[in-house]
């Protein structure tokens, strides 16, 4: 007798179209004479939008997260990344984006498609120079937009924070008129950022539905969901997706229906998982465990603010406020602003504002024990882990660490992290389901 | 009642039998590439001595790297639980228990009813391991029983990074270039094992009393850099590498007894 | 000659107490090249950069990931361990996230009255930078004049900024005298006067610096120059490695390191507007390679460098999993051989395995020797 019912989800297959199409799209877009160009997940993707509705971005780290996936292919380009004399330990991600470009191989088939220019951002060490490769080697032009103004709560009062990220848009329209040729147009960067505020919100909001207990999503899964906010959280399709998926998910949660049949203890993670063995999320299931999230998932771009009765929900979006963006620069103050109170980029500056977000959520979303995942691969998202680990255990929390690299398998592994597991429930005092 | 204790190791396999909560027998032979044909032979072996049968053992219960494979194991239980069992068994008063075995190393730190609170194992490289002195031994020309004793004999503080096993051995090359003595190398080794080894303790906090278990606890060289760091007592008991055996017979006695008794 | 140095580069605690007890001042410890000192001494504190000490130790690992780089793992050692009990204030500008969580690690674990977090522009090619960091000074300004409790005024700034500019001066002219066919400073010897000018009273550093570059036209060197050879790359302050490398026949004449060039290399101009200079001084100044971007400024001016003072060859220094760096190493190094600089690369770690190195840097200089031949 399971404890909970569970059944899979209905947008499931549209989620699956969804995402090979926008990887056709990019990569056919000259066919249909549009534009193609390369940047970030963490990008202002709304801003190239203002060049016209043929705009197709390859954002690089969920595009390496799928050759991670893809082991083999991933082993192939980043040896092919190391032949080319660079370190081992630099970003994983961005070592699988760079053996596919030097490889000439594009994930999804055929050559890698050349992007027109670069258009990053810059928050973490390797941000701005990973797409200084790629414009060297591809010899394209590249804009690159400097965030790291400080954590979302010094910025309320100090007007110029914002005027650094406006100024550097402003400087990027002309640069991208320039490249492209093409006239630019406001009213297509303000529906633009209008979307990327309904879909980083709506993300939020389908979270915060995992509060419930059974959870009505598992992680696994919501690593597959979540990933339209990082291939181009200011298309339309993909913000419209989400509230599709919001109603779906809140059904579930109507009608009890769980994500595992036998719910019993509620863990979180942290940072990417190591994209070749997601098989570590089932493994949990097999002791009644389900990881409900993370501040990676429900953070990476989630736009999240306190709500009155003092829970962490989906930001109110400047559409539901009734404010009105009817300028260009309205439009890019409207998007920096938004941007900066992104939950993954607080711990940038200081690791106990992470410390925090993730006690909130072991609190709010009523967790028995947290896993870390030590991620060789990501320096930004492991930025300062050792001392939330310090903080979560201080507060009473049961963690485990794991090391790992969400882009490399040569650093990960597997028998060693299923032992750590085992340990870690037994330390929980759970139980394999099967010999229960 | 009659419950055994199987450690199947990365490099030995041990085995322990308890009667009673008295321990009747113990035995150890190489791991090898066949765990699963080495535990029975060893299972075998060890009935041999005490005179029992197969059918004479209530229980069996599995730990260590190759756990899973062990025949005919009712429970199969992770190092850490087992270690931490084994080391309250032996002194109650333990909380920390550090565990230095062939591939890896661990800390455990456990409350006054042994439940373990949390644990850190090392991570990725080898410098804080069995392996690793082994290694260096090699580099030094020496066996693994002189490399603990050379160290004894020598008072330097030689400073050397154990931060990455490559680099560490490197460095040992550059101390014999240097004409530095082989005994103040081999206390340079351990120090950095044990400063390798303590911070990976201070992960989980030092709680005494300490107990030092597993088979590099064996090498005097490293138990004595290691009581230094610490700057606290570090027990070690009379067969460190049967700790974990005796923790996984310890536990299935236990279990056998919630059993009946639920 | 150059002992004063050599003490003070090793005996910085000893010194930073006593200049405390005679001033009855206030110390800072400064965690990036990038903190802007002139207003820490125009408000009478002493800006002291702190630094690793090249020892290996057990207290970091619950703080900091074991992939982030050892030179931020040695630096938090130094704090943890109490080797700086004597600040009265942390500081750090923005550059690198490793150095950053040494930065908040310390914030967590050692008590300190004033800690500030500077943001600091990573984009610094943007015209948007220098008025950016602008405001961001004026907040660390406003900070600073709160701690010690009255404002800072223009000619304070101006004492600031001329301490600074001086020792910048003093610093070039010490520089010079390892351009020509057989300089009379070794790099061991520079790097004892420039580390230690990070955390020397400037005014008093200046001075000697000003005593030994009187005596040093008529200096004569009896050591054999050897090979000319330009050190690049991350944090270095190893004594032990420019040591041996100086043993075994070359001469360090140049750098680029953030304890080196970087750190001196240029002034903070005349402006009205005294933080609208202090801005454009660190926006212009040569770049960390977290900084570099998008155009690659770093390598034309360590190119023309390396030419200035006719450097042979290139040893590219590295600290192990520096993320900035190793984004730049590959390009870097590609660039400096098609102009003519060979290249040796090392990574490095807490201590050097000098024995193994030593090899690499004497085949080096068999290479660069071998050249001359053709």
């Amino acid at each position: 007798m399971t404890k909970y019912k569970t059944e899979p989800l209905k947008c499931w297959p549209k989620a699956k179209e969804l995402r090979d199409k926008y990887y056709k799209d990019y990569a056919t877009a000259h066919e249909r004479g549009g534009i193609r160009w390369t940047g970030g997940a963490w990008s202002f993707d709304a801003i190239p939008y203002g060049l016209g509705d043929d705009v197709y971005p390859l954002t690089g780290e969920p595009y390496a997260a799928s050759i991670a996936f893809n082991r083999e292919f991933s082993l192939e380009c980043l040896e092919a990344t190391e032949a080319k004399g660079w370190a081992r330990d630099l970003c994983s991600y961005m070592r699988n984006y760079w053996g596919s470009m030097y490889l000439n191989k594009f994930n999804f088939g055929g050559p890698y498609p050349r992007p027109t220019f670069a258009f990053q951002d810059h928050i973490c060490c390797s941000h701005a120079k990973w797409y200084q490769v790629v414009s060297d080697y591809e010899k394209i032009p590249y804009f690159n937009i400097d965030v790291s103004v400080g954590p979302y709560h010094t910025v309320k009062d100090q007007p110029h924070k914002i005027q650094y990220i406006v100024d550097q848009m402003h400087q990027s329209i002309e640069f991208l008129e320039k490249v492209t040729g093409r006239e630019y147009n406001d009213d297509k960067l303000i529906e633009a950022v209008k979307n990327d505020c309904r879909s980083t919100s709506t993300w939020a909001e389908i979270c915060a539905m995992n509060k419930n207990i059974p959870a009505p999503l598992e992680e696994k899964t919501m690593y597959s969901l979540y990933v339209f906010g990082t291939l181009s959280k200011a298309k339309k399709e993909f913000a419209d997706f989400y509230e599709e998926l919001r109603d779906e998910v809140q059904d579930r949660v109507d009608r009890g229906i769980a994500a595992i049949e036998d719910e019993r203890c509620r863990l979180m993670s942290d940072t990417q998982p190591p994209w070749g063995f997601l098989k570590v999320f089932r493994y949990l299931e097999g002791f009644g465990a389900i990881s409900v999230g993370s501040l990676y998932t429900f953070g990476l771009i989630g736009a999240w603010e306190d709500k009155p009765d003092g829970s962490w929900g989906a930001r109110t979006t400047p559409m539901q406020k009734g404010q009105a963006i009817n300028t260009r620069d309205e439009a890019l103050y409207t998007l920096a602003e938004w941007t900066l109170a992104r939950p993954e980029w607080q711990h940038f500056y200081n690791p106990n504002l992470k410390t925090e977000m993730m006690l909130r959520i072991a609190k709010e979303w009523k967790l028995d024990g947290v896993m870390l995942h030590m991620n060789r691969g990501c320096e930004g998202l492991s930025c300062g882990i050792m001392e939330n680990r310090l903080g979560l255990v201080e507060a009473g929390l049961p963690v485990m660490t794991f090391e790992g690299n969400m882009g490399d398998e040569r650093e990960f592994d597997v028998g060693r992290t299923m032992a750590r597991i085992d340990a870690f429930m037994e330390t929980l005092e759970l139980q394999p389901l099967t010999t229960a | 009642m009659i419950t055994v204790g199987i450690d199947a190791g990365a490099k030995n396999i041990k085995i322990t039998f308890l009667k009673d909560g008295e321990v009747i027998a113990t035995g150890i032979s190489p791991s090898g590439f066949d765990q699963n044909a080495a535990s029975e032979a060893l299972m075998n072996e060890t009935l041999a001595k005490v005179g029992l049968t197969h059918s004479d053992v209530d229980v069996i219960c599995s730990t260590g790297a190759g756990r899973k494979v062990v025949p005919g194991a009712k429970h199969v239980l992770t190092e850490v639980s087992a270690m931490a069992r084994g080391s309250l068994f032996l002194r109650p008063d333990v909380r920390t228990v550090i565990d230095v075995g062939a591939e890896e190393g661990r800390a455990i730190r456990c409350n006054e009813a042994g439940k373990v609170e949390d644990f850190a194992v090392n991570e990725k490289c080898a410098a804080g391991s069995g392996a690793f002195t082994e290694a260096m031994a090699r580099a030094l020309e020496v066996s693994l029983e002189e490399l603990g004793k050379l160290s004894l004999t020598s008072s330097a503080s030689v400073p050397m990074n154990a931060q990455c096993a490559v680099f560490a051995e490197s460095e040992v090359i550059s101390l014999l270039h240097a004409s530095t003595p082989k005994q103040d190398i081999a206390k340079a080794i351990h120090d950095a094992i044990a400063s390798r080894i303590m911070s990976m303790c201070r992960r989980v906090g030092i709680n005494p009393a300490i107990m030092l278990v597993g088979g590099v606890a064996r090498n005097v060289g490293f138990v004595q850099s290691l009581r230094t760091a610490m700057e606290e007592e570090v027990f070690v008991p009379d067969n460190p590498e049967f700790v974990g055996s005796l923790g996984a017979a310890l536990i299935a006695a236990d279990r056998e007894v919630e059993t009946a008794t639920a | 000659m150059f002992s004063k140095f050599e003490t003070w580069y090793r005996d910085r605690h000893d010194y930073a107490k006593s200049w405390k007890e005679k001033t009855g001042g206030k110390v800072f410890g400064c965690f990036c090249s990038y903190v802007p000192e002139e207003i820490l001494v125009a408000a009478d504190i002493l800006p002291v950069r702190v630094l690793g000490n090249h020892q290996p130790q057990d207290v970091t690992e619950p703080h900091l990931f074991g992939m982030f780089c050892p030179f931020c793992r040695d630096v938090l050692a130094q704090g943890l361990k109490g080797r700086y009990e004597y600040l009265d204030g942390i500081t750090i500008a923005q550059s690198c996230i490793h150095l950053r969580q040494a930065y908040n690690s310390w914030e967590n674990h050692v008590p300190s009255s004033f800690t500030y977090y500077l943001p600091h522009p990573m984009s610094v090619q943007t015209p948007a930078a220098v008025p950016y960091l602008k405001k961001e000074l004026d907040n660390f300004r406003e900070a600073v004049e709160k701690f010690i409790g009255k404002e800072l005024t223009t000619a304070d700034l101006d004492r600031g900024i001329q301490v600074l500019n001086e020792n910048r001066a003093a610093m070039h002219e010490l520089y010079s005298y390892r351009k020509g066919s057989n300089p009379q400073v070794t790099g061991l010897e520079a790097m004892w006067v420039t580390v230690s000018s990070m955390w020397i009273d400037k005014e008093e550093h200046t001075a000697e610096l000003k005593r030994v570059l009187a005596e040093l036209d008529s200096r004569t060197v009896e050591r054999e120059t050897g090979a000319r050879l330009m050190f690049v790359g991350s944090e270095n302050d190893d004594t032990d490695f420019i040591r041996m490398v100086e043993s075994v026949g070359a001469t360090v004449v140049v750098d680029d390191h953030c304890t080196g060039t970087r750190y001196f290399w240029n002034e903070t101009p005349i402006m009205d507007d005294r933080m609208e200079a202090l801005s454009k001084r660190y926006v212009e100044r040569p770049a960390c390679p977290a900084k570099d971007h998008v155009a690659r400024t770093r390598f034309p001016h360590i190119l023309q460098l390396a030419r200035d003072f006719d450097a042979q060859g290139v040893i590219l220094i590295q600290q192990k999993f520096c993320d900035p760096h190793e984004a730049d190493m590959v390009p870097l190094r590609s660039y400096l051989e098609e102009n003519g600089l060979p290249c040796l690369f090392l990574e490095f770690d807490v201590t050097v395995p000098l024995g193994p190195f030593r090899i690499r840097t004497e085949a080096f200089l068999e290479m660069i020797g071998e050249e001359d031949l053709f």
